[in-house]
C-alpha cells in the first residue's frame, strides 16, 4: 500500500490543516480567556465572525475555479451603506427586508460585472477585481460620505440575541451553508467547479461550459459578499463606507488557511469556515493577552504568516526525504 | 449500424505555418485505419480537425456521406466521434470516476450525481483492462496518483464511455506496456465487430501491422498514399514517409574515426537514469557533433536537461575527466556547459525584455558593480554581429525578432560565456530555412574550434547532414548508434520507429 504522507493526507482532506490549527487556537484562547466556551461568549464571538465566514465561503467558489476576487470588500461596503442610508435608525422592519433583497441584487450585479470581465472578456482576475473593488468602494462612499445612518434597533438586537434552542444563530447559518455545499458538491455543477480549476483546457476538451462556470463563481462570491454586508450591518447597527476594506484580504487568508489553493482545483467550504473562525480567534487571543495596541498588527500578522508557512515547511521536509 | 467518415482536402494553418495542406482519409464501419507519418507531418492536426478541437481552414469532412462541420469538441461528440488524446484530457486532482463521466454524470432527483451508478459503470469499464494494472484501481482513485500507463487507460475508457461510432486513438499505445496493448487490441477487435470505425495514429510499425486494415500516409501536410495494409510491407510505408527531395544541402567533412578516437573524451555518461530515461551510456569526444535522434518524447529532452542539472538523475557523468553531478544549472554553467532549450520563448528567453538583457543574462556577473554598461554593450554588439543577428537595436525587445533571430539570441547568450559543451534541444524548430543554414555553418565552426556539441533534432535531415554520429533514442534507451555508412535516412527512420535494429553493427 501507499504510505501516508502529509501531502497525500492534505490532498484528500484539504481542511485537515485548518482543523488542527483551529483546535490549537481554541486551546490557546481558552487559556487566556477561560469562559470562551460559555454560551454568551460563544454567541458574542460567532456573531462577530459571521460576516468573515460568509465572505470566505463566497471566495472559496472563486478560488476552487482558479480565480480570485478582491472586490468583495467593496461589495460589503455598498451593502452596508445601502442599508444604513435607505432604512435608517427609525425605519420599519418591512423596509429593512425590502432593502435586504435590494442589497442581495446589488451583490449579484457586482459579481456579474466581475464575471463578465473575467469569464467573457478573459481579463486577469486579480487586476480586474482590484479595479472593480475601487469602483464598488467609491460607490459606497458616494452613497454615504461620512459614517452615520443605521438600521432599526430591533433588528440589531435580534441579530445579537437570537439563539434558537440556546445555540447561537451563526451555527444555524453555518449548518445551512454546509448542507447547501454538500448538496452542490454532489451535483454536476460541483464537478464542473473542480474540473475548471483543475485543468481548464482538459475541461474544455471534455465539453464543460468553462466560461459559464467561471462566471457563476463570481456571481456567487458577489451574493455571499452581500450576505456578509448584511451581517456586518446587523452587527454594527450603523453605516460606514469603509467597513469592508479590511475584510477582503482577511477572507482570502481564511480560505488559504482552509486548504483551498490559489492555483485552484482543490478545497471545500468547511476549511475556509474554520479558517475564518481561526482568524477571529487569533484577534481574540491578542486582545486578551494584553498586547500593547501598537504591537497588535505586528503580532497578529506574525501569527498569520507562521500559520500560512506551516504547510509549506512540512512539505519541504517531505521533499528533502524523497 | 453503419458509419463512414471521410476527410477531403483538409487545410489547416496556424498563423503563417501550414500544418496541413491536403489531408485526406476514409474510414468505415468495422475497419481500422492506420494514420501514419513522420514528426510534424500533420497527423495530430488531422485528428484534431476530425474531433472539432481545431477548426479547419479548408476542405470538407463527410460523415455518412453528408458534409458536417464541427466547431467544438462537443459538436463532434454529439455526432459520435471520440478521441483518445495523446496529451490526455484528464483533470489530475479528480477521481477516475469523476473524470470518465465529466459532463455526462447520471443524475437522480434534485440534480444530485448518482454515485452508485457511476461507480458501477466505472467498475465495468475498468474491468475491460482487468489484470493489467499495477495497483488496485478503484473508481475513487485520484488520477494524479496513477502511473502514466494507467492514466492513458483512464483516457481510453473516458473516450469509449459514451459508446461512440468513430474512435480516434492518437498515439494511445505510446505509454502502455505490451499486456495493456494486447488488451486494447482485443477491445479494438470487439469494436470492429460492433461496427465502429477506428482511426489508429501510431509510430509503432509492428502495432500497425497487427491491428490495421488500411493505411493513410501523411508527409509534410499532404496525404501521399493510402491503401490496404495487406498489400504493403514496412519498408514500403517507411519509404512513403520519407521526403525524397531534401530541402537543404549540407557539406560536412568526412568522418574520420581514427582521428576522432585520438581526441580526448569530453563527456562520458554511464547508466544515466531519470523518470523517463532507463539507463543511457555514451561518450562524446572533444570537437564532436553528436546527434540525438528518434521520435519526439523518447527521452532526448530529459537527457539534455539532466546533463545541465535541471532535473534530478541517477548515474555517473564525467566531464573533461572529472566526475560531476550537477544539481543546479548554475553548477553546469560554471563548468562550461550551455543549454539551448526546446521551448525558446518560455525557457530560453525573457520574451518581453530587450535583446541586450537577454544576451547578458548569464554573464552579468562579469560586468562588476555598478555594471560596466559600455563594455557590456560592445560585447553584446560583437556577438550579435558574429551571429549576423538582424535587429533594430540592442534595446529592442526579443519579441520583436523573428523565430530564427530569437534563437540566435539564445545561442548568443551562451557564446558570450564561451562554453565547452553545448546541449541543443531541437534548436531549428520554427526557424526559417535561411537561418537554419547559418546555424549549420555556426555549429560546424564551433566544432572545428574544439567545442563539443550534443544536438537533438526532430528533423532527420539535419541529423544526417550535420552529425558525425547519431544516437537514436527509443523509450528512454539508446536504441542504436549510427555511424558512417550506416547513417542514412532509411536506417534512421527505421531505428526511430523500432522497425529493426537497423544500423547496429
Amino acid at each position: 500500500m501507499k504510505k501516508i504522507t502529509w501531502n497525500s493526507l492534505t490532498t484528500r482532506n484539504p481542511a485537515l490543516f485548518a482543523a488542527i490549527l483551529l483546535v490549537l487556537v481554541i486551546v490557546i484562547n481558552a487559556i487566556v480567556q477561560p469562559n470562551l466556551l460559555a454560551i454568551d461568549t460563544l454567541n458574542g464571538n460567532m456573531r462577530v465572525f459571521l460576516p468573515l465566514i460568509l465572505l470566505a465561503v463566497g471566495q472559496t467558489f472563486v478560488m476552487i475555479c482558479g480565480g480570485i476576487d478582491i472586490s468583495v470588500g467593496g461589495i460589503v461596503s455598498i451593502v452596508n451603506t445601502i442599508l444604513a442610508t435607505q432604512v435608517g435608525l427609525n425605519g420599519s422592519i418591512e423596509q429593512l427586508w425590502k432593502f435586504v433583497l435590494i442589497s442581495l441584487v446589488a451583490g449579484l450585479l457586482a459579481g456579474a460585472i466581475n464575471g463578465f470581465f473575467i469569464a467573457i472578456l478573459r481579463l486577469q482576475p486579480i487586476i480586474t477585481t482590484y479595479a472593480t473593488g475601487f469602483l464598488y468602494a467609491g460607490f459606497a462612499l458616494f452613497l454615504l460620505p461620512n459614517p452615520g445612518g443605521g438600521i432599526p434597533r430591533a433588528a440589531a438586537d435580534a441579530y445579537r440575541t437570537t439563539t434558537p434552542l440556546g445555540i447561537p444563530l451563526a451555527f444555524y447559518i453555518i449548518a445551512v451553508i454546509l448542507l447547501l455545499w454538500w448538496f452542490l458538491r454532489s451535483t454536476k455543477y460541483g464537478r464542473y467547479l473542480y474540473a475548471v480549476g483543475g485543468n481548464a483546457q482538459a475541461a474544455y476538451q471534455t465539453a464543460v461550459p468553462v466560461t459559464w462556470v467561471i462566471f457563476s463563481t463570481y456571481v456567487i462570491s458577489g451574493v455571499m459578499a452581500a450576505f456578509a454586508g448584511i451581517a456586518i450591518t446587523l452587527l454594527s447597527g450603523s453605516g460606514n463606507a469603509e467597513i469592508g476594506n479590511a475584510m477582503t484580504l482577511t477572507a482570502i487568508t481564511a480560505v488559504v488557511i482552509g486548504g483551498t489553493a490559489l492555483s485552484g482545483g482543490v478545497g471545500g467550504v468547511a476549511g475556509p469556515i474554520m479558517g475564518a473562525v481561526t482568524m477571529g480567534l487569533i484577534q481574540n487571543i491578542i486582545s486578551f493577552s494584553n498586547v500593547n495596541t501598537w504591537w497588535e498588527t505586528l503580532v497578529k500578522a506574525s501569527i498569520i504568516v507562521v500559520a500560512l508557512a506551516a504547510p509549506g515547511v512540512i512539505n519541504l521536509f517531505g521533499r528533502r526525504k524523497s | 449500424m453503419n458509419v463512414s467518415l471521410s476527410a477531403r482536402n483538409i487545410v489547416k494553418r496556424y498563423g503563417g505555418v501550414v500544418a496541413l495542406s491536403d489531408g485526406n482519409l476514409d474510414v468505415q464501419s468495422g475497419e481500422v485505419l492506420a494514420l501514419i507519418g513522420a514528426n510534424g507531418s500533420g497527423k495530430s492536426t488531422l485528428s484534431k480537425v476530425i474531433n472539432g478541437v481545431v477548426v479547419l481552414d479548408g476542405g470538407q469532412l463527410l460523415l455518412n456521406d453528408k458534409p458536417v462541420q464541427f466547431s467544438s469538441p462537443q459538436a463532434a461528440k454529439e455526432m459520435g466521434i471520440s478521441i483518445v488524446f495523446q496529451e490526455l484530457s484528464l483533470i489530475p486532482l479528480m477521481t477516475i470516476a469523476d473524470n470518465i463521466w465529466l459532463t455526462r454524470e447520471p443524475t437522480k432527483g434534485l440534480g444530485l450525481v448518482d454515485r452508485k451508478i457511476i461507480e458501477k459503470k466505472t467498475l465495468e469499464l475498468l474491468s475491460l483492462f482487468e489484470g493489467t494494472y499495477e495497483t488496485v484501481l478503484s473508481p475513487d482513485t485520484v488520477v494524479a496518483d496513477l502511473p502514466p500507463d494507467e492514466k492513458q487507460i483512464v483516457e481510453i475508457l473516458k473516450a469509449i464511455s459514451f459508446d461512440p461510432e468513430v474512435i480516434i486513438l492518437d498515439e494511445a499505445t505510446a505509454s502502455l506496456d505490451s499486456r495493456q496493448v494486447q488488451r486494447l487490441f482485443e477491445l479494438v477487435e470487439t469494436w470492429k465487430k460492433a461496427g465502429k470505425a477506428i482511426i489508429f495514429v501510431s509510430h509503432r510499425m509492428e502495432e500497425i501491422f497487427r491491428i490495421a486494415d488500411k493505411y493513410t500516409v501523411l508527409r509534410n501536410g499532404f496525404t501521399v498514399g493510402s491503401g490496404e495494409i495487406k498489400d504493403v510491407t514496412e519498408n514500403d510505408l517507411v519509404k512513403l514517409m520519407i521526403d525524397k527531395e531534401s530541402v537543404l544541402d549540407f557539406t560536412r567533412d568526412t568522418y574520420d574515426e581514427e582521428t576522432m578516437n585520438q581526441k580526448p573524451v569530453c563527456l562520458e555518461v554511464n547508466d544515466l537514469k531519470t523518470e523517463v530515461l532507463a539507463g543511457v551510456s555514451f561518450k562524446v569526444r572533444e570537437g564532436e557533433l553528436l546527434g540525438l535522434g528518434g521520435l519526439q518524447g523518447q527521452g532526448q529532452r530529459e537527457l539534455l536537461l539532466a546533463l545541465f542539472g535541471d532535473i534530478p538523475f541517477k548515474g555517473e557523468v564525467r566531464f573533461l575527466d572529472e566526475s560531476v553531478h550537477f544539481r543546479h544549472p548554475r553548477q553546469a554553467m560554471k563548468k562550461g556547459l550551455a543549454l539551448v532549450p526546446g521551448d525558446r520563448n518560455r525557457e530560453g528567453l525573457l520574451y518581453i525584455r530587450s535583446i541586450l538583457e537577454n544576451l547578458l543574462l548569464p554573464s552579468w556577473r562579469k560586468y562588476g558593480l555598478p555594471l560596466k554598461m559600455k563594455k557590456s554593450i560592445s560585447d553584446a554588439n560583437q556577438v550579435a554581429a558574429s551571429l549576423n543577428l538582424k535587429m533594430a537595436g540592442l534595446q529592442e525587445p526579443v519579441s520583436s525578432l523573428s523565430g530564427g533571430n530569437a534563437q540566435k539570441v539564445v545561442i548568443g547568450k551562451w557564446l558570450m560565456r564561451s562554453p565547452q559543451l553545448l546541449l541543443l534541444d531541437d534548436p531549428t524548430k520554427g526557424v526559417d530555412v535561411g537561418t537554419k543554414g547559418e546555424f549549420y555553418t555556426l555549429l560546424t565552426k564551433l566544432c572545428a574550434e574544439g567545442k563539443t556539441i550534443l544536438f537533438y533534432s526532430s528533423d532527420d535531415e539535419e541529423l544526417l547532414g550535420l552529425c558525425d554520429r547519431v544516437l537514436v533514442l527509443h523509450d528512454g534507451k539508446i536504441r542504436s548508434e549510427l555511424i558512417g555508412d550506416d547513417l542514412n535516412k532509411e536506417s534512421l527512420v527505421s531505428a526511430s520507429l523500432g522497425v529493426t535494429n537497423g544500423g547496429e553493427s
